[in-house]
């Protein structure tokens, strides 16, 4: 089994301190800045929040890997989105946390994978990131949470895929991110279950976007992850997007098949949340069916809760199919070693 | 489609039953024709400084004939699509037979202006759309209101709603707040005192952004969708329908597949977190059917057309769907051939008429 | 059956016109020296496909890249923009529908792709000075 999206985060900023310099511990000593735990995504007594995301080796192994014994995870650690528009400071953080990373956690265990941290303000910051770290085979994709400033199609993010493809990084784009924007494109959120909800459509434009804007054809063997964006959405949107495309595709003539033809080829989506009926099981097998099964790739998304979709989902899947979402699918899509034969 | 029985005793026609009604068709009032309806003041005030809202063709031009039927064009100047109604009934009302259509306008639902020029070109437009209706008996009309300022929408009305045709409310799918606020509460409270359903229409000019903005008219036509997926998420996280139990929304010119997995994260999210908002009351799935419809247009064409009618099944859609062309635009579905054949006759013959009658109250006998 | 369309000198190049043959219409397009003929009827939704804007084909491997390219125009539908080959009366699109064939041999063309459909198309020759359309 390989677990696609375990949180972690650093408790407080003394944890990142031996990774900052003099400068920006005075920095943020003096601006009174301390990391929240991403409470604006997830409050921390929410019932969909869990628990704080491990902030240690021990922690995570107490509370991830000893209970559910996955042979592979990916670490995503969201931190950076609780910083603000300070270039150079963000360029810092992301590099203190990915040296956090691999110092607690990469490595202390060769099971352990993780999404390397980049600026969200700068795409040379970015990309001098990825030269620095993408090397290496651990940091198996660039970590790009959702909620931005631009669609991530736009060609001022085409050079940071181009170096994560280049390294055989893939993309994570990842729920929630730095708040901003209204949430929606229909205004701010009252309730949380509506910003919870958000994520969702969020993920839809960034997909519209990285297909619309050519980014596969320019970069062909780029991969991308939605992670923790759901999934029962993408077959009424790919319809609507091949419909729409075969209108007016002349304004992007580059897109020289259908939007779904590259959708399905580029993209896989991690199985929390799984929004689907419970209790329906002709509708869940039809939409997963609808979906593919050959997309989806297994996340507890630890410590966060989505309900209990997944698990009947999962009962219902044959076992060829359980055994893809569970590992194979992953371990191809990031090329992961096979799981040893039992 | 529309067929004169003839009952067996008497050999005397039994009154033909209405077969086809159109929820979504575009009448055009141009500005110049707009202003000579409006006081000197604020036609002045137009002349001098026009309107302040942009329109989205501005960032998102319908590269696909400027977003018309190529064919909808008016001979002579000044003619725009939609705006001869003489081509309108030739175009579309005769040649698809139709019995009934909703004129949803347009052109002020974009509309972040000052309160009585909003006022005033609500007022213009409607009296407008009653001289169509007047001239054209199959026309009927979605009342539009300066919904920014909601005691003066209220006005507007309680200045139209005594006239029948009036069939409903229209809003934009984007204004200054979402929805489901309660700003707009007694706008829903005075339409809702009268029996008028609210048909939100796609018409976002981007008062706000989640991620920022898209480059293309591609990726903007297929985030109407998504649009009305936060607006319909919105409304029912607000509690709106809780308020106002009579409530019924018409989701129009934004699909219709999208709903299911939206109305599946809705439940599964709620079950988690009732706690977070109480006034969503029951199950979100059992709010969407009870109170809202949508128009066809622009009809999801997967690969498998029984997929689509699996979809509809599963939502519990059968009664909700309302047919629509959205004459003049480039996306317009024909009556005849938008369809899937898939879809059974009793099926069909609700989404073209049968629902939309039901929930307009429509005389089951089409106008002379 | 034969129909003249109209002498050569009144239908010059990169203009159209329609036809009544019998219960069809035909729109018949004179694209610099050649002409081509297809049925006023998009097999999509049933729009008059021959009132639709011609343009040339593009290519285009990158984004950013626009190249007009030379071969047989495509005629645009005036309603949902399908796109058609008027020499073969095939669209662009993966999977759509294409206008019928009636005898016309077929050009291949690389970006073009086999649809479910049968697409009219007729021929058109020039004789004595006539633009004579086969249909």
């Amino acid at each position: 089994m390989i677990d696609c999206d375990v949180h972690c985060a650093p408790a407080t900023l003394e944890a990142l301190e031996p990774y900052l310099s003099d400068y920006w511990r005075e920095y943020t000593t003096t601006a009174g800045i301390r990391l929240l735990g991403m409470a604006s995504a997830y409050p921390p007594n929410a019932p969909t929040t869990g628990g704080p995301a491990p902030g240690s080796y021990e922690a995570l192994r107490e509370q991830v890997l000893e209970p559910f014994d996955p042979r592979l995870v990916i670490l995503n650690c969201l931190t950076l989105c609780e910083a603000h528009r300070n270039p150079h400071y963000q360029a810092a953080l992301a590099s203190a946390l990915n040296n956090w990373l691999l110092e607690e956690f990469l490595a202390r265990d060769e099971r352990l994978r993780a999404s390397l941290v980049v600026s969200t303000v700068d795409t040379d910051d970015a990309v001098k990131e990825v030269e620095r770290l993408g090397g290496d085979p651990r940091f198996v994709q660039v970590l790009m949470p959702i909620r931005a400033d631009t669609p991530f199609g736009n060609r001022r993010f085409h050079r940071l895929f181009a170096a994560a493809a280049e390294r055989g990084m893939a993309v994570g784009l990842h729920a929630w991110g730095r708040a901003g924007h209204s949430p929606t494109t229909t205004g701010y959120t009252l309730s949380y279950v509506e910003d919870y909800l958000a994520n969702q459509v969020i993920a839809q434009t960034h997909v519209l976007s990285l297909v619309s804007e050519g980014v596969f054809d320019a970069i062909p063997e780029l991969r991308v992850a939605l992670v923790e964006c759901g999934f029962a959405w993408l077959p009424s949107l790919l319809w609507r997007f091949d419909k729409d495309w075969k209108g007016v595709w002349r304004e992007v003539p580059w897109v020289k098949e259908r939007p779904s033809s590259y959708v399905r080829r580029h993209f896989r989506a991690t199985t929390a949340p799984t929004h689907l009926p419970l209790g329906n099981d002709g509708a869940t097998r039809e939409l997963i069916e609808t979906v593919g099964t050959e997309i989806l790739m297994h996340a507890s998304d630890f410590p966060h809760r989505h309900g209990p979709s997944a698990a009947a989902s999962y009962e219902l899947l044959g076992e060829e199919a359980r055994e893809a979402v569970l590992d194979s699918n992953a371990a191809e899509f990031y090329a992961f070693e096979p799981a040893a034969v039992r | 489609m529309s067929v004169t029985q003839t009952t067996p005793q008497t050999g005397a026609p039994t009154p033909r039953q209405v077969s086809l009604v159109d929820c979504d068709i575009h009448p055009t009032l141009t500005m110049p024709e707009l202003q000579k309806r409006i006081s000197e003041r604020w036609r002045r005030h137009l002349d001098r400084f026009g309107r302040r809202t942009p329109m989205i063709t501005e960032f998102y031009p319908r590269t696909a004939n400027a977003g018309f039927r190529l064919d909808s064009w008016p001979e002579g100047p000044g003619g725009f699509p939609g705006s001869d109604l003489g081509l309108l009934q030739t175009q579309l009302l005769d040649e698809f037979d139709i019995d009934y259509g909703i004129l949803n306008s347009l052109g002020l639902l974009n509309c972040h202006e000052m309160p009585e020029l909003a006022a005033e070109m609500a007022r213009a437009l409607n009296d407008w759309m009653v001289e169509w209706m007047d001239e054209e008996p199959r026309l009927l009309g979605a009342m539009v209101v300066p919904y920014e300022y909601p005691e003066l929408a209220v006005k507007e009305i309680e200045r139209c709603a005594g006239d029948p045709r009036w069939v409903q409310l229209i809003f934009p799918d984007s204004a200054e707040d979402p929805l489901g606020s309660r700003k707009y509460w007694p706008i829903y409270e005075a339409a809702t005192g009268h029996g008028l359903p609210i048909a939100v229409h796609t018409a976002g000019y981007w008062p706000h952004l989640d991620t920022g903005w898209p480059s293309y008219y591609l990726e903007e036509h297929v985030a109407n969708s998504m649009r009305m997926q936060s607006q319909l998420t919105n409304f029912i996280c607000e509690g709106t329908f809780t308020q106002f139990p009579d409530m019924r929304l018409v989701l129009t010119e934004a699909g219709v597949a999208w709903v299911v997995p939206l109305t599946w994260a809705l439940d599964s999210a709620w079950e988690q977190l009732k706690e977070d908002s109480p006034p969503i009351d029951r199950r979100p799935s059992e709010i969407v059917r009870e109170h809202v419809w949508f128009t066809t247009q622009p009809i999801e064409e997967p690969d498998t057309p029984e997929e689509f009618a699996q979809m509809i099944s599963q939502a519990g859609l059968e009664d909700r769907l309302l047919f629509a062309t959205d004459y003049p635009h480039w996306d317009f579905d024909s009556p005849t051939q938008a369809l899937p054949r898939s879809i059974g006759d009793e099926l069909r013959q609700k989404i073209l008429a049968g629902n939309a009658a039901e929930l307009y109250g429509l005389p089951l006998a089409p106008p002379e | 059956m034969k129909v003249v369309v109209a002498p050569l000198e009144d239908f010059p190049p990169d203009t159209r016109k329609l036809v009544r043959v019998g219960a069809r219409e035909i729109g018949v397009f004179r694209v610099g020296d050649s002409f081509y003929a297809v049925r006023n009827r998009c097999p999509h939704q049933g729009a008059p496909l021959c009132v639709g804007r011609v343009f040339s084909r593009i290519v285009s491997e990158q984004p950013g890249q626009f190249e007009l390219a030379d071969g047989p125009p495509l005629l645009v539908c005036p309603w949902h923009g399908w796109q058609y080959d008027v020499s073969t009366g095939q669209s662009y699109s993966p999977g759509d529908p294409r206008v019928k064939s009636y005898g016309v041999s077929v050009e291949p063309g690389s970006e073009l792709v086999e649809g479910p459909y049968v697409v009219e198309t007729y021929s058109v020759t020039v004789s004595e000075q006539y633009v004579v359309l086969e249909a």
